[in-house]
């Protein structure tokens, strides 16, 4: 299946296995969870969130170091 | 499908593994603004007729304190003014200041802007050009404290608000034990204990708020707020500790919490033991307190004349 994601000005679309959450899609990413909020089309989500086919992921950094 | 704990409908935007507790927006939002209200009441860091000025830098911390103040100068418990601090930092500072301007004035609350080129002569850009032995934020926190202190008794504040939060106040315990600080570590609190006068107390409203709640509070509400990090921030010491925090708060959730609470709980034993008393005196250039004949502020700007 596939979801966008968009991080700041970035957007693009990636291939995600079935039964994926927010959590894993952020691995994948590399980005870690603690140091952003996740909007699943439009509404704020926890990670546990489940990801599927056509949705619109956002993944806001909320927290810099320092 | 998970559902909110207090009001069991189905869209849950946070898991309080601190708590256990999992939370709809709308819960949530009220949740917070009550247990900010409450740690304000419970530690007494406001009184009515109080005028607090609040530290605006258009970040998430300071503008959730705005708001939240807000409600009690709506119910004419107490009077705000908003103080922005222009350090003078490039391509960072701008947007910052224009948001801090932007709740200020939906709030219809007095916005004072001023800038480090005009209280101390120098950009904080311009002051690292010149500067290789020290790191930016000692320049800044020091510029910070004195501009606010003058600007608050300018504006006969009795209190200044600052949007500091749990990873923030642990962050410091933590750095100061590890550095052997212990002075320092006396004046950790929720609000500053200065007998001084010159000194306007400082409260920290947000001192039991963990920093991401902060943030799906500010992204919850819809407020107006500016997420990008310092330049200068880099890699400090502090954001090592931060990490580090974030780090084990994953496997032990309330560990930001325990070191808090347990640092309050020793706090009046290292205070006794090591606040070093009576040394106060009044800077001879700008007559704001200092601990020695020139305060720290003054003695960074009479070094550059000097170069």
């Amino acid at each position: 299946m596939q979801v966008t994601v968009i991080i700041g000005e970035d957007e693009k679309k990636l291939d995600v296995n079935e039964g994926k959450t927010v959590k894993n899609l952020l691995q994948m990413l590399e980005i870690p969870v603690e140091t952003v909020v996740v909007k699943k089309n439009q509404s704020i989500i926890i990670e546990e969130e489940p990801v599927e086919d056509g949705d619109i992921i956002e993944v806001i950094k909320v927290i810099y170091g320092g | 499908m998970d559902t909110c704990d207090k009001c069991g409908k189905p869209q849950i935007i946070i898991n309080r593994k601190q708590s256990g507790q999992m939370l709809c927006q709308d819960c949530f939002i009220k949740f917070i603004q009550e247990k900010v209200l409450k740690d304000i009441r419970r530690q007494k860091l406001i009184k009515k007729g109080d005028k607090v000025l609040v530290a605006l830098s258009g970040g998430k911390d300071s503008v959730m304190v705005l708001h939240i103040l807000n409600s009690l100068r709506n119910r004419r418990i107490i009077d705000l003014v908003a103080v922005t601090i222009d350090e003078g930092i490039s391509g960072y500072r701008e947007d910052g200041v224009r948001i801090a301007a932007q709740n200020a004035e939906a709030l219809g609350i007095k916005h004072r802007i001023i800038s480090f080129k005009e209280c101390v002569g120098r950009t904080l850009d311009e002051i690292m050009v010149d500067s290789d032995d020290r790191n930016a934020c000692t320049y800044c926190g020091v510029f910070r404290r004195w501009i606010l202190n003058q600007v608050a008794r300018e504006e006969g504040a009795t209190k200044i608000a600052t949007g500091h939060n749990l990873d923030d106040e642990t962050q410091s315990i933590l750095m100061n034990y590890l550095e052997g600080n212990i002075h320092n570590l006396t004046r950790i609190g929720v609000q500053s204990e200065s007998m001084y006068e010159g000194f306007t107390v400082k409260i920290k409203p947000l001192r039991e708020i963990p920093e991401k709640e902060i943030a799906t509070y500010v992204l919850a509400t819809d407020l107006p707020v500016h997420l990008a990090g310092c330049p200068y921030a880099g890699d400090s010491f502090r954001a090592k500790i931060g990490t580090f925090l974030k780090e084990i708060s994953k496997e032990h959730p309330t560990i930001m919490y325990s070191t808090l609470r347990g640092f309050d709980k020793i706090k009046p034993v290292i205070k006794e033991k090591f606040s070093q008393k009576g040394s106060m005196d009044i800077c001879q250039e700008c007559g704001e307190p200092s601990a020695g004949k020139i305060c720290k502020a003054c003695s960074f700007r009479l070094s550059w004349n000097h170069e």
